[in-house]
């Protein structure tokens, strides 16, 4: 065990598995001698050499595309978008081709794509966005979304090993700031089951990434007014854990759906609508929603701070359903 | 570099240096046939209602196609589109699958899933294409670049349209390609009309084989109705990149003899277009070159055209009999499992 | 596309977003003969001309479709069969592919279940009943979430009568929740209720789980209402044992006990809770008397004899109950009080009847008292089939919320084992409860045409009307019950 970041424990995944398994190999912009944007891949290159870790002219669809095409001859490809944001370049590719090739061709596409997603530090509209639900809504992409370092490593691992084209969002705030025990050996982390972040029996927030410690802090302050609040880590999107996330609502009554990304059609609406669907005679209040406003992620601070919900958006949230 | 101008091919001679002996030239005959006899069948099913969707053909591109098909190796790898049915062709698909194909069968190769020629079967390393063009020449470039990582000697074929050429894909497949001098070649089959858009307004510059320079490898521009020529021009491109060599952009010309679909009627061609190269055709010019230079006799091809009728006729008895897809399926392939991944052609 | 021995010929699809086609030629007329891929006729569409190849060899035997008719794709043009074989006519309808709809029955939650109204109880249906003011209970607010309303439903309470904490008033999961634990010492998790997906909005039925509790609604005081008659089995199946007498069972709390040697120990159900705590809490809010009166039920065997069979042809089963029950609630209009309810210092009455008939369950499993709203409005045959539905729907827990809500009066039926006589529990927070005891025949006094005294055999019913004197005192009683009797001894068939 040892104590990582969640910068630390994704660097740390991968290398492990580069160790592990030679058809693993990262591309993407800056991966190589500069060692990665967030220098995730420092090191690699040094280790694995220039053909395993390749710095990749300025071209997102020949990056997604280019890993597509190699997966299909057999190697295990990690894609790196520099930002989440840069992933619309490649939109077309992934959604075009990767998505549809098993489908259609019985061929699996096994490519990684590690996506630095998520604001809170003035990266302005195209360093900050959260692009998971568009992904989410088109069959045959999986869509991960790890909140802690003993996740991150452990979903890489999964996502590396699975068959079909993942979309790993690294949530980058979360970067250096969190820290927590990582295994040192080799685990995985199964997609589809969600995390008791927090427990409590008087209400359930479902949410995933950075949101997930915004969450924890608003319980604790609710928990200070008797209120004990669950905070139910989905850790990936697609698939996503329906069965824990409903008995959840079975148990508390009452849920707040809560995520960073922009509120409409954001992935928050089709846990809220199955909900709804599903356990409609369980609910003791309205399903509540708390996400972004819909608008591009703003630059100067009071704006951005307006923007991503915050720990008091959410416990005043809470305090509505415990009061209801 | 500049483009360069491929020669014609001349004498039989010449076609052994190239590496095909007298069974071959037949071979690629047959194969020619098979691909005119699939897709004109394929014409007739489609206006008797059994082909849904639409259906496009490659009348015109046999040539170009069935010569790059017959130029890659046995382990090399491509992405052809919906003019190349030459390519799976040559590289062996049934007919009766890509019947079954057309008409949404589950014997087709993607099992009903998609239509028409978005078809191939893996195991030949051909892998399907999309209606996204040209979104398969990045993927070209990336199995390519597995070969350069893995140090496997093969090679992988993208091809592209010259009005598919237009799109940033293209640009940044070849580029890579270029940067990191990866064994791929890349065909343009240069049809001259991308639906009713001539060349002139697709692209800027003579040929699209002058763009190569600007990745820094070599385009050839090729007399895409002959055969041998395409032939030979592709086993250079091909044994180059095998070696080493880097990339290479063979343009082939010829001129799309139908319409876009078979919808479309092509009403904007001029005539004389038509005419003048139907007088190309390449089915048409080879059988007079095998009769010249390799002495094809009455008999042989009499035997060829009889094999290719009954095959094709068997091909289509036996797609009739495929099943429609159970939609109880539907949803069972969005995702691959562990087992999927087992498989020798994805290696 | 062909039978065994016709081949047909269908308007093809040209082009992905083209839907018809005109014939322009045909090259073939019937009679014919055409080889297979030979262009049989040609057609024009939006996009193209072409001709359209015969897919069979044979002979040409129908032409469908004449030149220059548009048709849509699909539709069939002409048939060809082989040379020489029997021609039948072709079925002149499209070949379309016209996918049978599928429907697909949804498996979403049944629309139908009154769930989303937020209406609850009080709500009365018809009569103008003015949405009840707050009363003591403190719920001031209707609306019933979800969750509370099937928990109130499961376990046959009436959310209303509960006290809320919510917003406005609003009685919460933990407030019904608390309300039915309340009494029962430990039990620290709440009603677990049905798995984590909602069963389709249906109806709470009546599960074992269900009535009791403190609940005021369901009358676990009685028995299933059933005509006791000698007759037909009623409606209501087999009388549960009942707590005719006032003393509930053990005290409440005491939860462990220490047992003598040869004693057993057995836990309680939650069902048993319910009925422990009701009983308990009824006899400790009303003041509880019973008043008795014998009915000479002749005219109504009678009558029942002779209708029996009418309403059997319309499905309906007629019992003595739906009489007794006719009887009761026409009478009850006269007595406000007697369908009235005490609210802290208020009385409250109303101009309609929701009728509660006691039914239980079988296999003992407890009680369940089922609402016949606005029971003033049926006549006797309706009363008749409102019963039968509901004890039907008891039986196979397909009621509704609705169905256990809302009621302002109950009759039970202790009387299906014999018993002549009993003195139920009130179903809180209602005020009286009828009580139909076994119809036995008796030696009577009655009149002869001349006025004498004779001894006749009749078949003779005790009711007990059980009342709380905190607000009916025992004339106006006694004066309900006379006249109930009177009903019942003077059935007018015409009337009803």
């Amino acid at each position: 065990m040892a104590e990582l970041t969640y910068i630390q424990a994704i660097s740390d995944g991968l290398r492990l598995e580069m160790r592990r398994d030679p058809r693993v190999f990262v591309l993407g912009e800056d991966v190589g001698v500069y060692g990665g944007a967030f220098k995730v891949s420092l090191g690699f290159q040094e280790e694995f050499g220039p053909w395993r870790v390749i710095d990749t002219p300025l071209s997102e669809t020949a990056i997604v595309g280019g890993a597509t095409g190699a997966a299909l001859m057999g190697m295990r490809p990690v894609a790196e978008m520099q930002f989440a944001d840069f992933i619309s370049c490649a939109w077309d590719h992934l959604v075009t081709v990767a998505a549809k090739q098993f489908f259609r061709g019985g061929t699996p596409i096994p490519i990684v794509v590690r996506l630095p997603s998520g604001g809170g530090f003035s990266g302005g509209p195209f360093h900050s966005q959260n692009p998971e639900s568009s992904f989410a809504h088109i069959p045959g992409l999986k869509v991960v979304c790890p909140a802690t370092p003993h996740d991150a490593k452990g979903l890489l691992a999964s996502a590396i090993e699975d068959p079909n084209p993942v979309l790993f969002f690294e949530h980058k705030h979360l970067y250096r700031r969190i820290k927590g025990e990582v295994p040192e050996d080799r685990y995985t982390v199964p997609f589809g089951s969600a995390n008791v972040h927090r427990p409590g029996d008087d209400a359930t927030v479902v949410t995933w990434g950075a949101m997930v410690h915004t969450a924890t802090e608003a319980a604790g302050e609710l928990a200070k007014e008797g209120f004990e609040v669950e905070v139910l880590d989905l850790r990936t999107l697609i698939p996503w854990d329906k069965e824990r996330v409903l008995e959840g609502v079975q148990r508390c009554s009452k849920v707040l759906v809560l995520h960073e990304d922009t509120r409409t059609g954001g992935f928050g609406a089709e846990i809220a609508a199955t909900i709804a669907e599903e356990a409609f005679e369980q609910l003791d209040a309205p399903v509540m929603r708390i996400a972004a406003p819909d608008t591009p992620v703003p630059f100067s601070p009071p704006l951005e701070k307006a923007f991503i919900p915050q720990v008091e958006d959410v416990a005043k949230a809470l305090r509505e359903l415990a009061e209801y | 570099m500049a483009v360069r101008e491929a020669e014609p091919v001349g004498s039989l001679q010449e076609v052994k240096e190239a590496g095909l002996d007298r069974e071959d030239l037949l071979g690629i005959y047959r194969s020619m046939m098979i691909t005119r006899g699939i897709e004109e069948r394929g014409h007739i099913l489609y206006k008797q209602g059994k082909i849904p969707g639409s259906f496009y053909t490659g009348r015109g591109n046999e040539g170009a196609a069935v010569g790059v098909g017959t130029a890659m190796g046995p382990s090399d790898v491509g992405t052809p589109l919906h003019r190349d049915m030459g390519v799976h062709v040559t590289r062996g698909v049934e007919p009766w699958r890509v019947f079954a194909q057309y008409m949404g069968r589950e014997g087709g190769p993607t099992q009903g899933r998609d239509g028409n020629v978005h078809m191939a079967v893996a195991e030949l390393g051909l892998h399907t294409m999309v209606s996204h063009l040209p979104a398969m020449l990045p993927v070209a470039t990336g199995m390519a670049l597995a070969f350069k990582i893995r140090g496997d000697r093969r090679v992988a074929v993208g091809w592209f349209g010259e009005g598919a050429a237009a799109r940033g894909d293209a640009h940044e497949a070849m580029n890579f390609a270029g940067v990191r001098q990866l064994p791929v070649v890349f065909i343009c089959d240069n049809n001259q009309w991308a639906y009713s858009t001539p060349t002139y307004l697709s692209y800027p510059v003579e040929h699209i084989a002058d763009r190569a320079a600007a990745y820094g490898f070599e385009g050839v521009v090729v007399d895409g109705t002959d055969v041998l020529a395409v032939y030979r021009e592709a086993r250079r491109a091909i044994e180059k990149a095998r070696e080493g060599g880097g990339p290479t952009l063979v343009e082939c010309l010829t001129l799309r003899m139908e319409g876009h679909a078979v919808h479309d009627d092509a009403f904007y061609v001029p005539k004389e277009m038509f005419e003048q190269w139907a007088a190309y055709d390449p089915i048409e010019r080879y059988r007079t070159w095998l009769r010249d230079h390799a002495g094809m006799t009455d008999d042989e091809e009499g035997e060829i055209t009889a094999t290719v009728k009954r095959l094709l006729n068997d091909a289509l008895d036996r797609a009739d009999e495929s099943p429609l897809p159970n939609a109880a399926t539907l949803e069972a392939s969005v995702f691959a499992s562990q087992e999927d991944l087992d498989t020798p052609h994805h290696k | 596309m062909s039978t065994g021995t016709q081949t047909e010929v269908v308007m093809p699809q040209m082009g992905v977003s083209v839907s018809e086609g005109t014939v322009t030629k045909w090259l073939r007329q019937v009679g014919d003969a055409i080889g297979r891929d030979e262009p049989l006729l040609e057609i024009s569409t939006d996009k193209v001309d072409t001709e359209v190849p015969s897919p069979a060899e044979g002979v040409v035997t129908q032409i469908l479709v004449q030149e220059g008719e548009t048709v849509e794709v699909g539709t069939v043009l002409a048939t060809i069969a082989p040379a020489g074989a029997e021609v039948a006519p072709a079925a002149p309808e499209p070949a379309e592919p016209m996918p049978a709809p599928d429907v697909e029955a949804e498996p979403v939650a049944a629309a139908a279940p009154p769930e989303p109204e937020p209406a609850p109880a009080a709500a009365a249906p018809a009569p103008q009943a003015a949405p009840v003011s707050p009363a003591a209970a403190g719920n001031g607010k209707t609306f019933v979430s979800p969750v509370v309303a099937r928990i109130a439903a499961e376990h046959g309470i009436d959310p209303t009568a509960v006290p809320g904490t919510g917003t406005g008033g609003r009685v919460t999961k933990k407030d019904i929740l608390t309300f039915i634990e309340s009494g029962a010492a430990a039990a620290p998790p709440p009603a677990e209720a049905p798995p984590v997906e909602a069963p389709p909005v249906e109806a709470p039925p009546v599960e074992a789980a269900a009535p009791p509790t403190p609940a005021p609604e369901p009358a676990a005081t009685a028995g299933p209402a059933a005509a006791p008659a000698p007759a037909t089995p009623a409606p209501a199946p087999v009388a549960a044992p009942t707590p005719a007498s006032p003393a509930p069972v053990a005290p409440a709390p005491a939860a462990e006990a220490e047992l003598a040697p040869g004693e057993a120990l057995e836990p309680m159900t939650a069902m048993r809770r319910g009925v422990m705590e009701h009983m308990r809490r009824s006899v400790d809010t009303a003041a509880h008397v019973t008043s008795a009166i014998e009915v000479d039920m002749a005219r109504v065997v009678a009558l029942r004899q002779k209708l029996k069979p009418e309403l059997a042809a319309q499905k309906v089963n007629l019992t003595y109950l739906a009489f007794i029950a006719r009887a009761a609630v026409d009478t009850l209009l006269d007595y406000p009080w007697v369908n009235g309810e005490l609210r802290g210092q208020s009385i409250v009455t109303r101009p309609y009847i929701n009728l509660g008939i006691a039914v239980a369950l079988d296999d003992g499993k407890g009680l369940i008292v089922p609402v016949i709203r606005n029971a003033q409005d049926l006549n006797l045959t309706g009363t008749a089939r409102a019963i039968q539905d509901l004890a039907e729907r008891a039986r196979t827990k397909k009621l509704l919320p609705d169905d256990v809500q809302g009621g302002t009066f109950t009759i039970t039926n202790p009387g299906s084992f014999g018993t002549f006589h009993g003195t139920p529990i009130i179903n809180q927070p209602q005020s009286a409860i009828l009580g139909t005891y076994a119809l036995v025949k008796r030696p009577w006094v009655i009149q002869d045409d001349l006025g004498s005294d004779v001894i006749a055999i009749r078949p003779v019913m005790n009711l007990t009307l059980t009342y709380d004197h905190r607000l009916v005192d025992g004339a106006y009683a006694g004066m309900c019950l006379r006249d109930i009797r009177d009903r019942l001894e003077s059935w007018d068939e015409a009337a009803y």
